[in-house]
């Protein structure tokens, strides 16, 4: 009897957006393929087209409600690179403390909404039951914690950026507003509170992952080459240069963001709503690339702040200079939290955060220009062509989970391997595929907002040879 | 009561404003509520029975309304929450040129692999497939409003309904003035005590509804018309035009061919959430 078939998981849970996964079993029932699917679209590549650049930031931010800061922080800095204009060093702490909000905004829902459900119950837990809800049920003190890490970073979006989700504030130019005393003082407060529940999730994340460890190592390891956001060797996610390694830590490159879009470029799949993002041809053989907490621990050396410092040291010693293991973004993904709650704490203890000149005039111009930023995901790059009369003429966005795409499909079908054998699905194991994906907290919401005809298509048959190309 | 939470093609924003809540989500949790169905937080793939499921979203493929519609097969109550699924949200913009056809050449290879769903022609609200018992528009709704909605659900009382504009919020003083050009939002620094719209710049909240609290105006910046239209406006997108060429030309001084022919200039500025078709949208009194 055959056991050739296809495996579908649908919807994916726990991430952000629509997917889902399919697996193809071959004749003796072992995994011949596997793909991770996008099943929706937006488009806002295309119709955001004749906009006026001054209203493209908050608009933009629509793309993600999740990483919707990020968004925004790369939009303007694409259109102040077109406009050339430097903002002043006000604003760019007051950004910074903005970027360091969105970091703790969204590791702390995925860690504790996410991927703690994975950690936290067996393996083989009732699906139903594997969830942050019913660890509240269990643990009301759980869910304050995380509200109480949670809540810092979404007063800080608050408060500066005068919005929760989709920030007003960081304008072209600056940020709108200087920050007040008694608002430094109130965010403060939450400051310490924040770092201490870091800690215990940091600490409580090591010990559930080394429990765990040998099993989910197994969980695919596929050697790439990774780029991240760097400032003189240490994790930075605001401005910076942008550097890419190998699979084995060389330095391929290293360059000013503003020529991001010189080494990575996009292809689309016929099979998925969501576009790729390799290596341009001169970096690296195959072009695939890792972006994310993992990257941004193997590209740095060290971190500005005391205890996410030791962690990342600590960090390199258990898993090598250079860790593989997809798992391991969970881990990393902690540590980008500490980071983020101590810089918070670090920017707002500085009082010239709160100088009044966070505003420079800005002179609309024409012209093409580039942001990037490190979201929470990766490495995220906009860029813009604008119209003499300041109208978007075209976009290209390049998204973390666009860049990561390919090493997902890769880790997903190498951990479809291990986990189903001659036909035989145990019914915990499925979520292990899920989980895999679930590292990279994959947002498919950034990866789908567009739609782009002007992109080669590129047509496989079953064995991956490229048999059609469309143009 | 047992909550499903939905989502159809969105920015995942107004679920992620719901968590802001905070606390007060963590009690509506432990007293009212429990969440059963949410492909964002739970494992379970399959939609269940349920008392209330929150919908955040609109339909942009053949999935989200089959989704939508099996969604409402099994739920007593249907929340839709923010633009995406009141109005169509911002990717209804994508209704100004027809998305499907950009897609074609992408689209028949789509359609040959036979594995993703297929777009509609356009971006829908949800209300155009299947009946709505509360709108809460926003983009996304503010924490707090959907708190006190919920909570209003889950005891049975009818939601305190927020019918009037965003001027009714905010804290700025209305005084004519005399200006010869409308401003663009950084061309130069709001005075924080004025109407913005006298100061000249394009601010929709007297157009837009209100229970927001403000927050836009409030930190110096226009409103750009997130919770949609007030009651008074809800079926007459025509009247909103020529009101608000009103309302900036008595407070700028600025005649009103003048201003038409600036707001001309950018045909996104009130559009921006809801560039959308309404088709079962007549149910003024259940709009939060």
């Amino acid at each position: 009897m055959s056991l050739k078939r296809e495996v579908t998981i649908s919807p994916t849970t726990r991430i952000e957006g629509h997917g889902k996964v399919t697996i193809r079993l071959d004749e003796e029932g072992n995994v011949s393929d596997a793909q991770f699917f996008a099943t929706e679209i937006r488009g806002f590549d295309y119709f955001l087209r004749g906009m006026d650049a001054e209203r493209l930031p908050f608009i933009i931010s629509r793309i993600c409600g999740v990483c919707s800061t990020a968004h925004v922080l790369a939009s303007v800095k694409t259109i102040e690179n077109i406009c050339r204009t430097e903002i002043t060093e006000t604003a760019t702490k007051l950004r910074e403390l903005l970027s360091m909000g969105q970091i703790i905004t969204n590791h702390s829902l995925v860690f504790f909404f996410l991927t703690l459900p994975d950690f936290w119950f067996s393996t083989t837990e009732d699906a139903s039951r594997r969830n942050m809800f019913q660890i509240i049920r269990e643990k009301p003190e759980v869910g304050r914690k995380a509200m109480t890490l949670r809540n810092f970073g979404v007063r800080i979006l608050d408060v500066i950026g005068k919005r929760e989700v989709h920030i007003l504030s960081a304008i072209p130019g600056g940020i709108i507003s200087p920050l007040k005393e008694r608002e430094r003082t109130a965010l403060l407060q939450r400051a310490g509170d924040a770092c201490a529940v870091a800690r215990e999730a940091l600490a409580t994340g090591k010990e559930l992952f080394e429990k765990n460890w040998e099993e989910f190592r197994k969980a695919g390891d596929h050697k790439t080459s990774y780029m991240a956001m760097t400032e003189d060797d240490a994790l930075e996610f605001y401005d910076g240069q942008i550097r890419i390694i190998n699979s084995e830590g060389e330095k391929l490159s290293q360059f000013a963001s503003q020529e991001y879009m010189e080494h990575v470029e996009e292809k689309s799949a016929g099979w998925t709503y969501a576009k790729f993002a390799y290596l341009k041809n001169s970096e690296s053989s195959d072009g695939i690339v890792q972006v994310g907490p993992t990257a941004r621990m193997n590209i740095n050396k060290k971190t500005a702040t005391e205890f996410a410092d030791e962690e990342l040291k600590e960090f390199k010693t258990k898993f090598g200079r250079i860790a593989h293991a997809t798992l391991l973004f969970d881990y990393a993904r902690l540590i980008d939290l500490m980071y983020a709650c101590e810089k918070a704490k670090e920017l707002l203890e500085d009082e010239t955060i709160m100088r009044a000149d966070t505003r420079v005039k800005i002179t609309p111009k024409g012209g093409r220009g580039v942001g990037v930023v490190e979201a929470p995901r990766g490495t995220l790059a906009h860029e813009y062509t604008l119209t003499e009369d300041g109208r978007l003429e075209s976009m290209k966005l390049i998204i973390p989970t666009q860049v990561n795409n390919a090493a997902i499909n890769l880790n997903v079908k190498e951990a479809a391997k291990k986990f189903i054998q001659k036909g035989e699905i145990k019914p915990g194991l499925l979520n292990r595929v899920e989980m895999v994906i679930r590292a990279y907290d994959p947002c498919i919401k950034c990866a789908t907002r567009q739609a782009n005809s002007e992109l080669t298509v590129e047509v496989e048959n079953s064995r991956g040879d490229v048999v059609k190309t469309f143009t | 009561m047992k909550v499903s939470i939905v989502s159809l093609t969105c920015c995942a924003g107004c679920v992620s404003s719901l968590l802001n809540a905070g606390e007060a989500l963590l009690d509506v949790l432990s007293d009212d509520f429990e969440i059963v169905y949410s492909p964002t937080f739970i494992d379970l793939k399959e939609v269940p029975n349920v008392d209330l499921a929150i919908v955040e979203g609109g339909v942009r493929t053949e999935e989200d309304e089959k989704l939508i519609k099996e969604v409402r097969a099994k739920s007593r109550i249907i929340v839709a929450l923010g633009m995406c699924a009141t109005h169509g949200g911002i990717t209804s913009l994508g209704n100004v040129l027809s998305l499907k056809k950009i897609l074609e050449k992408e689209h028949s290879l789509i359609l040959e692999a036979n594995k993703l769903p297929e777009l509609k022609d356009l971006m829908y609200p949800i209300c155009n497939f299947v009946d709505v018992d509360y709108y809460v528009p926003g983009c996304p709704p503010m924490p707090l409003l959907m708190i006190h909605t919920l909570k209003s659900i889950a005891t049975g009382k009818p939601p305190v309904r927020h019918q009037s504009v965003v001027c009714t919020e905010c804290h700025r003083k209305i005084v004519p003035a005399k200006l010869d050009k409308l401003y663009g939002i950084y061309e130069k620094e709001a005075d924080h005590e004025l109407c913005l719209v006298s100061q000249g710049f394009v601010c929709l909240g007297s157009l837009t509804r209100d229970g927001c609290g403000a927050p836009c105006p409030r930190a110096d910046f226009t409103c750009f018309g997130c919770r949609g239209p007030p009651d008074s406006l809800l079926y007459r997108s025509r009247d909103m035009y020529a009101l608000l060429v009103k309302v900036i030309s008595a407070r700028t001084g600025i005649g009103e061919e003048k201003v038409k022919e600036e707001l001309y200039r950018n045909p996104f500025i009130f559009h921006t959430f809801i560039f959308s078709r309404f088709e079962r949208f007549k149910a003024r009194e259940r709009v939060i």
